[in-house]
């Protein structure tokens, strides 16, 4: 027993608990929360395959910003089904599909379990290790060069895609979540010729029939 | 040096968190816990890919630069998906799945 072994376990229970309140838990703010514990120990596992550039990015990406905005968005949500506490329903049976949802997952899962235990795991770094050598020392530079390294070489093209659907989810979700604030653009007085009112001693009392006139005769005085 | 884990414990919790967030994803009537769910089997996929990029020699770049790309598309996923939620709230004042039919044949 190690310490990996502990923080491994640590990390574990705490993931595999939370993951199912996030699940089973009847109000959806604490689902949310156990959701942000989830995220934090993803990262731990990440810390723990010395990945951290990923750990980072995890909890700046997903516990500081989606569950963020997630929470914002229960929390501003005015309709009751959104904010918890009714409706949501506990247990491990759906409404609509009974024990479907149970059976359907409990069998992915052991599908993908059954797969893995058929395969055999001889190649060397997937056995069981003593050690594998720290990835700061093979790769020279740390995951966070290398993940730079790579994005701008090998992975430029997926990187410009990317970055481009993050621009189109962005003015995606301002334009869906955008209120329709009812603007009446106010009919404005039209412009004072102040020529004309110099030149004729009436003021702008309001539109007739001869201020086309007027404004044109002036103007084409004025450049006379 | 610490010794290391087999890669297959990774696996395995990864399979149990993929499992359960499937579960939550097909239980849930609400849009948010069904969006929940789904970041949760998106982190599930992370932790599978980070694994291999550990253990798999050569496998360092691809997986963790994978890994980057689950996370940004995870991240437009969440927002456009809360945007269309709130925008159902507000005009249909439900968030449910199964009341929003319109586009069934």
């Amino acid at each position: 027993m190690s310490w990996a072994w502990v923080g491994f376990a640590v990390l574990t229970g705490a993931a595999v608990f939370s993951a199912l309140r996030v699940v089973l838990s009847p109000s959806i703010t604490h689902a949310a929360l156990h959701l942000a514990i989830v995220l934090v120990a993803v990262a731990g596992y990440f810390l723990l395959l010395q990945s951290e550039f990923l750990a980072v990015v995890q909890v700046l990406v997903y516990v500081g910003a989606v569950m963020t905005v997630i929470i914002f968005a229960i929390m501003l949500s005015d309709l009751p089904l959104i904010r918890g506490g009714a409706g949501l329903r506990a247990g491990l049976g759906s409404e609509r599909f009974g024990w479907l949802p149970l059976l359907v997952a409990c069998g992915v899962g052991a599908l993908v379990l059954v797969g893995y235990g058929s395969v055999v795991w001889t190649a060397a770094p997937l056995a069981f290790q003593e050690s594998l050598p720290m990835l700061a020392d093979t790769t020279g530079q740390g995951t966070t060069g290398l993940i730079g390294r790579a994005l701008f070489t090998s992975y430029l093209v997926p990187f410009e895609v990317a970055s481009l659907l993050l621009l189109a989810a962005l003015v995606g979700a301002i334009v869906l979540t955008r209120r329709e604030v009812a603007v009446r653009v106010r009919e404005l007085p039209k412009p004072v010729d102040l020529r004309a009112v110099a030149r004729t001693g009436r003021g702008p009392a309001g539109p007739k029939a001869g201020d086309e006139a007027d404004a044109e005769r002036a103007s084409a005085g004025g450049e006379a | 040096m610490m010794p290391e884990l087999p890669v297959a414990a990774y696996l395995v919790v990864s399979v149990v968190l993929f499992s359960i967030g499937l579960f939550g994803a097909l239980r849930r009537r609400n849009a948010i816990m069904v969006l929940m769910a789904i970041e949760l089997m998106l982190n599930a996929v992370n932790l599978n890919l980070v694994a291999f990029s550990r253990y798999l020699p050569g496998a360092v770049a691809p997986g963790q630069v994978f890994a980057v790309f689950v996370i940004t598309v995870a991240a437009a996923e969440a927002a456009v998906g809360l945007a269309i939620v709130l925008l159902l709230a507000r005009s249909r004042r439900t968030a449910d799945v199964p009341d929003v039919r319109d586009l069934k044949g």
